[in-house]
């Protein structure tokens, strides 16, 4: 239990924070420089993930090794979903938190990672609860919406944070006698004693931050807005024109979400911003990335 | 207007907590159950604005990243209240991890970004420990300084150290790891320093209740 606490403890540092995604050791200086409270190294963003169609794997540990050398900030990186061996690797490199991610191609369509064998923490994506709480579950210490990452569309990451938030409400009235429980944690496929203490506390027993599709200041208050703890931005910043302007403006429309003047002053003359691409477009052509995990 | 009494006996003071980045509402909670379980006359809020910063008697800045945090107050016009209230010797400051990072006189590593209080006269190492595979929990004895406290569950998360007293005469230091590591440390009669963090002591509130008796009530 002490060790899961030092793992779930970073993730409480980085709240109110902005968590950014880098390729090269200058964008983690940007993004450090910004105000980020953390950057996630990898070898291509999102959006140009989206549209290689090419397996996307961990990025090479040189270059994750390269930002850690950078930074001062704490430095994540993604594996595939149930790749323990890249989980391995990583956690050899001593990076400081690992996102069990579906950007990446799966390497297991059956099986997360065991999470709680490792002494790194986890991060993973969730769109419900059930899928948050068996993530907890198998070690996850800390949680993001899914949101539809590389998209700029920030309606998938809303859909989640409503879902999940929306579903412990619910429950929190709904289940009353021990068969109820003992149901709803079977369709759950979780223990009762996690969903119990979930809906006793009345939010997930770990950081749940916001991430897919964040492409703007009023994109990341939105989502604070709405409950999350943080904000995840992937593409939105280095597919702008000015990414460390937009990174600062975010920066400081997550700590001042609730402040209208705020955010009309930070979300005033950004420049371009990424241009995107629909959810609803994406899903026309089967390609939506918040149905990889389960 | 002779006649206010809005500063008589009955009046509060007012705990802060500084909410621009970080692990703000673990201290905000900590205090609260403080507050309820003794009854104490105090208030505790999040402080984002100079406004809000003007009602408070005490703030304590917590645990995050030290580099957001000191861009943060900088970019937001934060810097100039914040140095102006902790140098005030009125006020009871408590600074845990980041927050001790950000009222130090002088940081001795990966400091370009960052722009401290200058107020505790130390100087003092980050992630001195390494990174977060080197993060720990360590039971410690805090009963020398705080009464009763023999056992209590410090959580050391990419901390800093105080690697060097600058000002013996007004720094004392309070608690020291087996290697020597200063980790927290007191000056005069109304700053405290952590390395570790107290709000994250699970329903463990000793140490927030011993901040607020010695350092904000003064009992």
């Amino acid at each position: 239990m002490s060790e899961f606490k030092i793992k779930s403890g970073l993730a409480q540092m980085l709240k109110g924070g902005v968590i950014m995604d880098v390729v090269t050791p200058e964008q983690a200086k940007i993004a450090e420089r910004a105000g980020a409270c953390a950057v996630m190294a990898l070898e291509r963003i999102p959006a140009d993930m989206r549209k290689s169609g090419q397996v996307c794997r961990m990025s090479d540990p040189k270059m994750i090794k390269e930002i850690m050398a950078n930074v001062s900030i704490p430095v994540m990186a993604k594996v595939r979903i149930g790749h323990l061996v890249e989980a391995q690797i990583l956690q050899a490199l001593e990076v400081d938190y690992i996102d069990e991610s579906e950007v990446l191609t799966p390497a297991d369509w059956a099986h997360h990672i065991a999470k709680n064998e490792f002494k790194v923490p986890f991060v993973c994506g969730a769109k419900d609860l059930g899928e948050a709480l068996r993530r907890i579950d198998e070690g996850a210490a800390m949680i993001r919406t899914k949101g539809e990452a590389g998209t700029g569309d920030v309606s998938e990451a809303v859909k989640h944070i409503s879902k999940i938030r929306g579903q412990i409400q619910e429950l929190k009235k709904e289940l009353k006698t021990e068969e109820q429980f003992a149901q709803a944690a079977k369709e759950m496929r979780v223990p009762v004693e996690l969903l119990k203490s979930t809906l006793e506390a009345g939010k997930l027993p770990v950081v749940n931050f916001a991430a897919g599709g964040v492409a703007t200041p009023a994109d990341a208050a939105l989502l604070m807005q709405l409950g999350c703890e943080g904000v995840f931005v992937g593409s939105g910043i280095f597919k702008s024109s000015n990414p460390e302007r937009l990174a600062r403006a975010i920066v400081e429309a997550t700590t001042h979400y609730n402040d209208p003047l705020k955010l009309l002053e930070v979300s005033s003359d950004l420049g371009e911003l990424m241009s995107g691409q629909t959810v609803d477009g994406i899903r026309q052509h089967g390609k939506q990335l918040a149905n990889i995990g389960w | 207007m002779t006649t206010s009494n809005t500063q008589g006996p009955q009046s509060s003071k007012t705990i802060g907590v500084l909410a621009l980045q970080g692990a703000f509402i673990e201290h905000i909670q900590h205090l609260n159950r403080c507050i309820e379980q003794n009854s104490y006359n105090l208030k505790v809020i999040a402080v984002r604005t100079a406004e809000e910063l003007n009602q408070c008697d005490a703030l304590v800045i917590p645990g995050g990243e030290s580099t957001s945090m000191s861009l943060i107050a900088q970019r937001t016009g934060m810097y100039q209240p914040l140095y102006e209230f902790v140098h005030n010797p009125s006020k009871a400051i408590w600074g845990t991890c980041a927050g001790l990072i950000y009222i130090s006189k002088e940081v001795s590593n990966e400091k370009d970004l960052l722009k401290p209080l200058e107020l505790l006269e130390v100087k003092v190492k980050r992630n001195a420990f390494g990174r977060q595979a080197q993060s720990f929990i360590k039971d410690c004895d805090f009963s020398s300084f705080a009464p009763g406290v023999h056992d209590f569950p410090a959580v050391f998360i990419r901390a800093p150290v105080i690697e060097e007293i600058l000002d013996p005469k007004h720094v004392k230091p309070l608690y020291s790891l087996d290697n020597g590591l200063i980790v927290a440390a007191v000056q005069n009669e109304n700053i405290l320093a952590t390395s570790f963090h107290p709000e994250l002591a699970e329903d463990d509130i000793r140490f927030h209740d011993w901040f607020i008796k010695r350092f904000v009530i003064k009992q």
